[in-house]
């Protein structure tokens, strides 16, 4: 790659076919939700705009958000966390355990719960680069021995005398918009100003975008993996949090279908795999879009194995027609994709 | 039988301290697959002075070998796709949907038992090269391709299930399949003079699995070419190797393989249904990478997969015996594989070391 040779006025002329390309890919999930929202309302007579469903809905779409946003703070190093949904569980079940049989007050324990899940985040990080080994093999046996020590710590059991406190919280709703969902856009904003305005932002999608390019320019590859691992790890206690405060107890299941959700919402949202993109807004908007096809689901009374199957073929046609829509774009601009910064950071 | 190329030395300094053979002076630990060997009888001949009832032929040594059969034709499944440097998420959903045609073929088309399993094979190795054509034609990482394959199989599957079945499960089983589940080498030959008890006939599909695949790996220009386009896609397309056709081989030879360990699992239960490969994932990745096969492609150890799902099986199985509750065996089973891994890591540091010592 030469990247360094790039004048200057062809960065500035990449920039903004970039900006359209990042932008189209949320206009049409925003499209494609705007219009799967309308057809639903229609369906429903208009129940689905009613104040308790739109509420049902948000309730839930918490967690998707949440754990699709851990998923793609990892993918924009390049990296893989195959332990969402198991520290994710195991952070509700710790959290769940400490209320209901340690009776923390619900205050330390929340604090506690994230501490646990970004120190579990940080130390997969230190790992992968300590060893050196694939952070996909890295975690996923870290997912497997938190799917253990979550089976340990809350059994065959469902942990549901916990704080009532936090489940008030959870099911709060002011003006029909849950708790739960306003913390999830809150933290998505947050990790959208993080990554567009904060310096490490910017060095994280640098070392994804090209590692060679932003060791050589300074940046600690292997920090920038700590440190998307560590991120990874606090956004999984942040979902983890919601998680317990919305579900009426935690058990051993809890995580359990969460893996697959996570990656289905940033690569909809056109978060590249190989990394240095993120996409915040993209990934909300996958998440709201796959709670729509699993609400329509309910709502013509469909098998639950319809959601699995429709995601996987959006998937695919997204990834598919993506190629097709990179592949026309960075035609004429082949240096285009490699750019570090240019990953559409929005 | 562990098969490598001798692709530039950096990405696998591994392939070369093989061919470096004794004048490295390489500790006796490099060799992975004798060590894994002698892991697997050390860790066997522990649980066994514990636990006596490990060696229980019927009730502990023949489900035990069973489920290495099983498990090791998963893990095969995987390896194949990594030998290209590809992921196959969906192994799991594979062999439930090559399960599920060969229980529809015994309930509505009342197959007898061989053509059951043709039917599912080809299913599965139809799904496969599906998966493997997305990924050649697009050029879309594999890992995302098959993830939402997975995605679409464990919806259509169950939806097909519920569709065709009353009891989202096909039990017509057909004469030969209760046999062909409990009958051990004992049974098959004259009593207990030509074979042990504990030894279950399906073990003859996972020998048929690992010896076809050590012989594609070995002595087959294909197999070759599977190994260099891992080893280095750019590499081998240059040098006339047809990629696209070969990752598509690939992933269709892992669906054949992920098939056959669906159709062993619904022989072992009893009866096709949708959960059937539901936990395959975790073990595909832990044979196969514990064998010795490298993510990064173009080294594969055939025998290492055995040898990596035995140690998985006989750690899982003899701390049951010892009283460690299932699931808190996944605490052991991932730190399991980080030591390993971690040893391995220094097994390749240090042997790379070596080499450029002695180069």
């Amino acid at each position: 790659m030469n990247i360094p040779n790039i004048p200057r006025d062809l960065l500035t002329s990449v920039a903004p076919a970039i900006r359209r390309h990042s932008r189209s890919t949320e206009t049409t999930l925003l499209a494609v939700v705007l219009v799967g929202c309308a057809g639903l309302a229609i369906a429903s007579s208009g129940d689905f705009l009613s104040g308790n469903s739109v509420r049902t809905f948000l309730q839930y779409l918490a967690t998707p958000v949440l754990i699709g946003l851990a998923q793609m703070v990892a993918l924009c190093v390049g990296q893989l966390n195959l332990a969402v949904g198991a520290l994710g569980g195991f952070t509700a079940a710790v959290m769940a355990v400490l209320m209901a049989d340690a009776h923390l007050p619900m205050v330390v324990v929340v604090v506690a719960g994230l501490l646990i899940a970004t120190l579990i985040g940080m130390l997969t990080g230190v790992f992968i680069v300590a060893t050196r080994i694939n952070g996909f093999i890295v975690t996923l046996a870290t997912m497997t021995m938190l799917l253990g020590a979550q089976y340990r710590v809350v059994g065959t059991r469902t942990v549901d005398g916990y704080s009532s406190f936090l489940k008030d919280l959870g099911s709060a709703a002011p003006l029909n918009i849950p708790l739960v969902f306003l913390t999830a856009v809150a933290t998505a904003a947050l990790l959208a100003l993080f990554m567009h305005r904060g310096i490490a932002g910017r060095r994280l999608l640098a070392a994804g975008g090209n590692p060679l390019a932003a060791r050589l320019s300074g940046i600690s590859t292997d920090r920038q993996i700590v440190l998307a691992h560590t991120l990874s790890g606090l956004l999984i206690g942040i979902a983890a949090v919601t998680a317990t405060a919305s579900l009426p107890g935690v058990n051993s299941s809890v995580g359990g279908d969460w893996l697959l959700p996570s990656f289905a919402a940033p690569i909809i949202g056109g978060v590249a795999l190989t990394g240095g993109s993120v996409a915040v807004i993209g990934t909300v908007l996958a998440a709201f879009l796959m709670r729509l096809i699993d609400t329509a689901r309910a709502q013509f009374s469909l098998d639950p194995s319809w959601v699995n199957f429709l995601i996987g073929v959006v998937v695919l046609g997204t990834v598919v027609g993506g190629r097709v829509r990179q592949s026309r774009v960075a035609a004429p601009l082949p240096a285009a994709a490699p750019l570090p910064a240019a990953g559409g950071a929005r | 039988m562990s098969t490598t190329t001798a692709p530039p030395a950096p990405p696998a300094p591994d392939a070369t301290a093989e061919t470096a053979g004794p004048s490295g002076r390489l500790p006796f630990w490099v060799n992975q697959q004798l060590g894994l060997f002698v892991l697997v009888i050390a860790l066997a001949a522990l649980f066994g002075l514990l636990r006596p009832a490990f060696f229980n032929a019927q009730f502990v040594l023949f489900p035990l070998l069973s489920d290495i059969s099983t498990l090791t034709v998963v893990a095969l499944a995987q390896m194949v796709v990594l030998s290209v440097g590809h992921m196959n998420l969906a192994v799991g959903r594979m062999a439930s949907f090559g399960a599920m045609f060969a229980g529809l073929g015994y309930d509505r088309l009342h197959l007898p038992l061989i053509l059951g399993l043709l039917l599912c094979l080809v299913a599965g190795t139809a799904i496969g090269a599906l998966a493997g054509w997305v990924i050649a034609r697009t050029g879309v990482s594999s890992f995302v391709v098959t993830l939402a394959m997975d995605f679409a199989l464990l919806g259509l599957v169950s939806l097909l299930y519920t569709a065709l079945t009353d009891n989202a499960a096909f039990t017509t089983t057909p004469s030969g399949m209760a046999e062909l589940r409990s009958y051990s080498l004992a049974d098959i030959c004259a009593g207990p003079i030509c074979g042990s008890n504990a030894i279950p006939q399906l073990g003859q599909f996972a020998v048929l699995a690992l010896v076809g695949l050590g012989f594609l790996y070995r002595y087959t220009r294909t197999g070759r070419e599977l190994l260099l386009t891992g080893a280095n896609p750019a590499a081998a397309e240059l040098s006339g190797i047809p990629t696209g056709r070969r990752i598509i081989t690939a992933h269709a030879l892992s669906g054949l393989l992920a098939a056959l360990a669906g159709f062993m699992a619904a022989v072992s239960t009893g009866s096709f249904r949708a959960s059937i490969g539901g936990e395959f994932m975790l073990p595909s990745f832990l044979g196969a990478v514990l064998g010795g096969t490298l993510l990064t492609g173009g080294v594969v150890s055939v025998l290492g997969a055995l040898l990596g799902t035995s140690l998985v099986d006989v750690i899982r199985k003899g701390l049951d015996l010892l009283g460690v509750g299932l699931e808190s065996l996944n605490i052991y089973l991932g730190g399991v594989l980080l030591l390993a891994l971690s040893a391995d890591r220094i097994r390749n540091v240090v042997s790379y070391r070596k080499v450029v010592r002695s180069t």
